[in-house]
């Protein structure tokens, strides 16, 4: 009898290693991201669920060097998929996909003409909450934008878990179309099933008119920004 | 039957060729006039006016194959960070862009050649309220225009049906922005400064989205606009 069970176990966790990740996904994004002249361009694709702009962002991915991405998600229905490439204004679109099928997108960005106006990630950080003996972490970001219009769009990604986070303004802030201060931003992680790994997190945040930092990922040392120039 | 064009005007076209007198000439002349503003439209659809941020509406949204329908998809549900989504007109969303991206202190005569610009360039589509051609259609934001829709009806019958029926006023209502002593004039701006409504409403304000819904849910199906205008960046798709 146990030999029974034993093999049956194994044969359950074969056929759960073979069946592909999407199979337990109910909805599928999935697309590339290009420049104008057809250059694929890594960076990250964030999801809100609902309306796009509602600022409630949920899930995301890493786009590869090779300009392709994958989102997998609980449900279907309407999200607003941004895409962010460093030197390319960001990408939002609202997009509808069905439970049970795969959406697949095509993104072409466009450079920012200058970096004169784009917002700064000045630096990056980690830190454990004494008061909760380690259970959360504080990730925090240092932003400052030139022309003083920063937005909601304050955004952390964690490429473990496939995370996608507003981070808190320095002061609360409920009207989402409001110029937001520049300083430091933070998200409270919960830590209490292991320590946050730096490598996870990347970093993006855009202004209310679409300049957008480069992205920010470990370790998190803020490089010079570059115009990337038409094609 | 909705796409018939009205006997009036095909005989005024061809009394125009026949006779070009002073109302044909006046009537050239507002062509002429909405033409330099539709230019000036694509001026500020493609350069920023101001030189420190040069990002322009045509940085991102520089496919006239993609532009080319958004006039006739108006009014519609914009999606904007809470709490400001809500259905508007194209001149609307134009102004609420402006405002934003060129920190214009008075985005109305921007917003009016853009929209000029844009209704021009989708000259003779028809007009189909919420829905843009190749983009999916959502259902909250439709409920959304739905109800904006049925808040114009009841605001039309109480402040403008006595004197105007809707089927004979939406046809007009395609035909702007239009040109009035030189200037042009959306039709927000004409509700804006219309004296008979019996209250004050605001070329940007959300009763003026739901008259225009429903003014557009009467003509839908009918081309937008009233002129062609041959933009600049016409047959350089992607550029």
């Amino acid at each position: 009898m146990i030999r029974v069970i034993l093999f049956a176990g194994l044969a359950s966790l074969m056929v759960a290693l073979a069946v592909p990740p999407d199979a337990t996904a109910a909805a599928v994004i999935m697309g590339t991201v290009k420049n104008e002249a057809g250059k694929p361009l890594p960076g990250l694709a964030l999801l809100e669920k609902g309306e796009i702009h509602n600022n409630k962002w949920e899930r995301g991915a890493l786009v590869g060097a090779d300009g392709r991405f994958r989102i997998e998600l609980t449900g279907g229905g309407q999200y607003g998929l941004h895409v962010y490439s460093s030197g390319y204004i960001y990408s939002p679109e609202a997009v509808k996909v069905e439970t049970g099928k795969t959406l697949e997108v095509k993104v072409i960005l466009d450079p920012e003409p200058t970096r004169a106006n784009t917002p700064l990630i000045k630096k990056a950080g980690f830190f454990p909450w004494e008061a909760r003996q380690g259970k959360a972490t504080f990730v925090k970001v240092d932003v400052a934008d030139p022309n003083g219009d920063l937005g909601p769009q304050v955004l952390a990604f964690n490429a473990a878990t496939k995370r996608a986070y507003a981070m808190d303004p320095p002061k609360r802030i409920t009207d989402l179309k409001a110029n937001f201060p520049n300083g430091v931003y933070q998200l409270e992680v919960d830590t209490s099933k292991g320590p946050i790994n730096p490598r996870d997190w990347h970093f993006v945040v855009a202004d209310h008119q679409c300049n957008t930092t480069d992205i920010l990922s470990f370790p998190h040392e803020p490089k010079p920004l570059k115009v990337v120039g038409k094609p | 039957m909705s796409r018939r064009i009205p006997p009036l005007l095909i005989g005024f076209a061809v009394a125009c060729h026949v006779w070009s007198g002073p109302t044909c000439a006046r009537q050239a002349a507002a062509e002429s006039e909405l033409r330099a503003i539709a230019a000036e439209g694509e001026r500020l659809w493609t350069q920023s006016p101001d030189p420190s941020n040069p990002v322009a509406c045509a940085t991102c949204h520089h496919d006239p194959a993609k532009t080319r329908g958004w006039a006739a998809s108006f009014p519609k549900f914009k999606p904007l960070p809470p709490p400001h989504s809500r259905v508007m007109t194209l001149l609307q969303a134009n102004a609420e862009a402006v405002e934003r991206h060129y920190r214009l202190p008075n985005p109305l005569p921007a917003a009016t050649a853009i929209t000029a610009f844009l209704t021009a360039q989708g000259a003779g589509i028809p007009i189909s309220p919420g829905i843009s051609a190749g983009q999916p259609v959502f259902p909250a934001r439709m409920r959304e225009l739905a109800a904006s829709v049925v808040r114009g009806e009841r605001l039309y019958a109480r402040s403008c049906g006595q004197c105007h029926k809707p089927f004979d006023l939406a046809p007009s209502a395609t035909a702007f922005p239009r040109v009035v002593e030189g200037r042009a004039e959306p039709l927000e701006g004409f509700i804006e400064r219309h004296q008979s409504l019996g209250q004050q409403l605001s070329w940007d304000g959300q009763a003026t989205a739901d008259i225009m819904a429903y003014l557009m849910s009467q003509a839908a199906g009918r081309p937008i606009g009233h002129h062609t205008y041959q933009a600049s960046t016409e047959g350089k798709e992607g550029s």
